[in-house]
């Protein structure tokens, strides 16, 4: 009966059997009197390592089937969620490439990280194809769920224990949101396909105070908020610079990179494919704004590395926002651009943070004099933080210049205004990065130990893509124009 | 109109818990008659040994989620043998694949030693 939509769903199903035979293999061994009870996180996280990598390729071969509604409409796929799909499992790749030298650093010797790492990973899969409320749902709450339980994972800090607490807490506080919407939605519209209701909503007027559409209207909202909440967007940011500053630093890059991508395409394809309204643009306009702003105000106080990389994730989600509130089909390319240039530029960053973690980098000032005690990581981090800031002709620049273009494009001065002032109030921070580095001279010396291999060649990769993105940035435009296209009609 | 059941049964249904909560509230003595001797705890007249309080065992909260999971697994398994002739074969082998992800599951928590010390 389903043969098709399993054939369909291979990669995912690849994925979670490698998971499942991981758990086994690593619990069975670990808790294994005979062979000593070995460590086992660091063979569990190569071979994580490659069934994503396998999942990548049985994704990017699965050429007979291009486009598909599967399972009764719950989930789709076309060349929005292909394009997507790839980039999640590269950047959960890297993501796992980080930390193979940090669970030797810090003996964290939980294998299970890397099993809730995948399972998150592929519950992040589903969601990009999820085409049902319901499937959407279920996707999200496997993927908070697994987050929940890795931003507590440190045992022995209760730092640690107090990220995973709240972010617990707001998770299951905003799903409630997002799940109440849901149900309002389908009180009022009795489908909760997103094709029968992109087509109830074509031409329907959804207003506050309309008779029916007053509860749509109030459903639209809760599930806004809910989103709006996981995306860690302004004025639902609380929880954001505690949670990603108490969490291990390997789950904190995993927490910045990954749900970004697959929460961000799941939202385009609910507000843009089914509740397509310019009612939602105002609230849109209204996050990007106060997103943007805060990110580039409150990260100036900061002292420490990963509450300031918190902050100016917010800022991003900002502007990535611009993009979205937009609507038209250049703001959606413009937001997958912007998605793609952030997450190498956070790859990059966290990839740094992570290098220099060996001798204790909490606090910013710890980066002084890094010029002269290695030359080249300074260098890195300096053109990542230009590219940040937005600074010509890094590839940040190219993601903000398109994302300002298309708001022009659509009418919305007032965003690209506030847009280009907090590019230039965030320059501040990350110059001060550079500033740190080269013209500071701390008090006592502080020596890194060298790298490991992997991180260093992740680093090489995406620094070497930031920096000359703009000699040849038609392969992402022509990508993300066929993603745009292929969600809106 | 058809809600009007549930209104009433919850009216009806929080006089209990305000009762005895408000009976407590009067009973109890006043301020005028409360000194520390009368509200100190009694050990047979002896001064207090040692704090009445315990510490939590984790163990009791692990079996509580442990029943949870498998008192919803059990659920579904009262569900799917009702209506199992009307699913058939595909609904028959839905079942074990669920059955074998929670069978997994448990050995997990097997091996990890959640089933041991009580």
């Amino acid at each position: 009966m389903f043969e098709h939509d399993f054939l369909a769903l291979f990669p995912e199903i690849f994925l979670i059997n490698a998971t499942i035979i991981l758990l086994i293999y690593g619990v069975v061994f670990s808790t294994s009197k005979k062979y000593d009870y070995p460590p086992l996180v660091c063979n569990v996280s190569w071979l994580g390592l490659l069934s994503v990598l396998i999942t990548i390729l049985l994704l990017a071969s699965s050429t007979p089937l291009t486009v598909a509604n599967l399972f009764y409409n719950n989930l789709i796929i076309d060349h929005f969620t292909y394009f997507c799909q790839i980039f999640l499992l590269v950047s959960t790749a890297s993501t796992i490439v980080m930390c193979l030298g940090y669970f030797k650093e810090e003996s964290l010797n939980a294998f299970e990280s890397i099993i809730l790492i995948l399972l998150s990973t592929c519950s992040m899969l589903f969601m990009i194809s999820a085409y049902d409320l319901i499937a959407m749902y279920l996707a999200i709450e496997l993927q908070s769920l697994c987050f929940y339980v890795i931003a507590a994972s440190k045992r022995d800090s209760e730092f640690s224990t107090e990220a995973g607490l709240k972010y617990f807490i707001l998770g299951a506080f905003s799903s409630g949101i997002l799940l109440f919407g849901c149900s309002m939605i389908y009180g009022f519209t009795g489908v909760t396909n997103f094709e029968e209701l992109a087509k109830i909503f074509t031409g329907y007027e959804i207003t506050l105070f309309g008779a029916q559409s007053s509860g749509i209207f109030m459903g639209i909202l809760f599930i806004a908020v809910g989103f709006l909440f996981k995306i860690t967007a302004v004025p639902f940011h609380m929880w954001a610079p505690d949670v990603y500053e108490g969490s291990p630093t390997l789950v904190t890059a995993f927490f910045s990179i990954a749900p970004k991508i697959s929460i961000l395409a799941n939202m385009v394809r609910v507000f843009i494919y089914s509740f397509y309204d310019p009612t939602w643009q105002q609230l849109f306009f209204f996050c990007s704004i106060a997103s943007m702003i805060l990110g580039a105000l409150a990260a100036m106080a900061q002292n420490k590395v990963k509450r300031l990389l918190a902050y100016s994730s917010i800022g991003h989600v900002g502007y990535l926002f611009i993009g979205f509130s937009c609507g038209t089909i250049e703001g959606i390319q413009s937001l997958l651009i912007g998605v793609f240039i952030y997450v190498l530029m956070t790859i990059n960053v966290f990839a740094i943070v992570l290098a220099l973690r060996q001798n204790r980098f909490k606090y910013i000032a710890d980066l002084g004099a890094l010029a002269k005690t290695n030359p080249i990581l300074a260098i890195t981090l300096s053109i990542t933080m230009f590219s940040y800031a937005g600074i010509p002709p890094l590839a940040g620049f190219c993601s903000k210049f398109y994302l300002f273009f298309a708001a022009l494009g659509c009418g919305a001065y007032l965003l690209a205004l506030i847009g280009v002032v907090t590019s230039v109030i965030s320059c501040f921070y990350y110059i001060r990065f550079v500033k740190i580095m080269y013209f500071d001279t701390p008090k006592k010396w502080i020596l890194y130990k060298p790298m490991d291999r992997e991180k260093s060649l992740l680093l090489a990769i995406t620094l070497f893509l930031i920096s000359f993105f703009f000699l040849y940035p038609s392969p992402l435009f022509l990508v993300s124009h066929q993603m745009a296209l292929s969600l809106c009609l | 109109m058809e809600s009007a059941p549930i209104c009433v049964y919850l009216v009806i249904s929080l006089q209990p818990s305000l009762i005895l909560i408000g009976v407590a509230f009067l009973l109890v003595s006043s301020s005028n008659l409360a000194y520390p001797e009368k509200l100190s705890t009694y050990e047979c007249g002896f001064d207090p040994f040692d704090d009445a309080r315990n510490r939590f065992d984790i163990r009791f909260y692990l079996a509580a989620i442990l029943f949870i999971i498998f008192d919803l697994e059990v659920t579904f398994l009262f569900a799917w043998a009702v209506s199992l002739d009307k699913i058939g074969l595909f609904g028959f082998w839905s079942m074990i694949v669920f059955l074998l992800i929670l069978t997994i599951g448990f050995l997990f928590e097997w091996k990890k030693g959640a089933l041991d010390w009580e």
